[in-house]
């Protein structure tokens, strides 16, 4: 369950930036989640939920974006979109790929009263 | 209603204090390697059998992490190599900011090698950084061979794989092969190692890989 340390980042990052902006209630928190990352998304959002009360963000929804796994193969240069951690090319069936996008897990922006 | 855009890694606290490390390891040269696996692979027996190699040529420190009891710790002492144990209470994984308390106990100065054993859990120590060189992952052939495929997110981001308990593959249907497979589909770098710790195989090989890894961060 380290959901619960995310959740707890997610939550001192975004009360912190609304405090700094003279915020009083924070009403969205929009994350970027990428499928490389060992997240699960039902955890996070209950832990969320538990770790905000009480604070300016008791009342806060959670919203992710879901970021796609894109690799780029440095065999054959084809790009594509995977669905698996274990990929091979679909082109040419290399292991040597690169990844352009999956990893993201970042806070992209709260909305705020 | 206003929207602040703020664009910031979540883990961005862990990942600072993470690098800050790194920094100071290499200030001191000392190598560090984060110990990932579920709970029984053999992490601590892997050390005890290497570690009694290394520790006459080697300064060695040992952060033990469990949820609970300093038994871990406890067997890297009788070696006579300083450990201190670190326990979550219900945390699954380590984090930096718990690293750089225990470095209280360490004299960095006079240490070669740091092995971080971690909580043992696939899942959660990958997300976390600990300013470590690398991590290496064990799994053991009572564990199933298709454990890569499961918890690819480990195997990602590791630098080498242990297959532990080699003398027990005679009894268990474990595909050796096939787990070296799904684990290089994931990681085509990964470095693979083959131990057992009642026979003494791959001890050797091991060693010497990580004896390599200490004296090129000495160096640098």
């Amino acid at each position: 369950m380290h959901e619960a340390s995310i959740a707890q980042n997610v939550l001192d990052i975004a009360i912190n930036t609304a405090t700094e902006n003279s915020a009083i209630k924070i009403n969205k928190v929009c994350l970027k989640i990428g499928q490389l990352t060992a997240i699960e998304e039902n955890s996070l959002k209950f832990a969320f939920d538990a770790l905000k009360e009480d604070t300016m963000a008791a009342n806060a929804e959670l919203l992710i974006e879901h970021i796609p796994i894109v690799g780029k193969c440095n065999n054959c240069g084809k790009k594509d979109t995977y669905s698996e951690m274990f990929f091979s090319c679909s082109n040419c069936g290399s292991y040597k790929m690169e990844i352009l996008s999956g990893e993201e897990l970042s806070i992209k922006e709260i909305e705020v009263d | 209603m206003e929207k602040i855009n703020i664009e910031e890694k979540i883990l961005s606290k862990n990942i600072k204090k993470a690098d800050a490390l790194r920094e100071l390891f290499k200030e001191k040269g000392v190598f560090v390697l984060n110990l990932v696996s579920s709970p029984g692979s053999g992490k601590t027996s892997i050390l005890e059998s290497t570690l009694t190699g290394l520790k006459d040529k080697y300064n060695i420190g040992v952060i033990e992490g469990d949820l609970q009891t300093d038994n871990d710790a406890k067997r890297i002492r009788k070696l006579g190599i300083k450990a201190h144990q670190i326990n979550t209470g219900g945390a699954c994984h380590l984090e930096a900011s718990g690293i750089e308390k225990s470095l209280e106990q360490f004299d960095l100065d006079n240490m070669d090698l740091l092995i971080i054993e971690n909580v043992g859990n696939l899942v959660c120590p990958s997300s976390f950084d600990l300013g470590e060189d690398c991590k290496v992952v064990v799994i053991s052939t009572t564990e199933g061979d298709d454990k890569p495929a499961k918890y690819p997110s480990m195997i990602r981001v590791s630098s080498a794989l242990i297959i532990n308990k080699t003398d027990l593959l005679e009894h268990v249907d474990f595909n050796t092969e096939e787990c070296i497979k799904y684990a290089k589909g994931i990681q085509p770098d990964l470095k693979i190692f083959q131990t057992s710790c009642k026979t003494g195989e791959g001890i050797k090989h091991w060693s010497i890989w990580l004896a390599e890894a200490i004296e090129s961060k000495r160096k640098s």
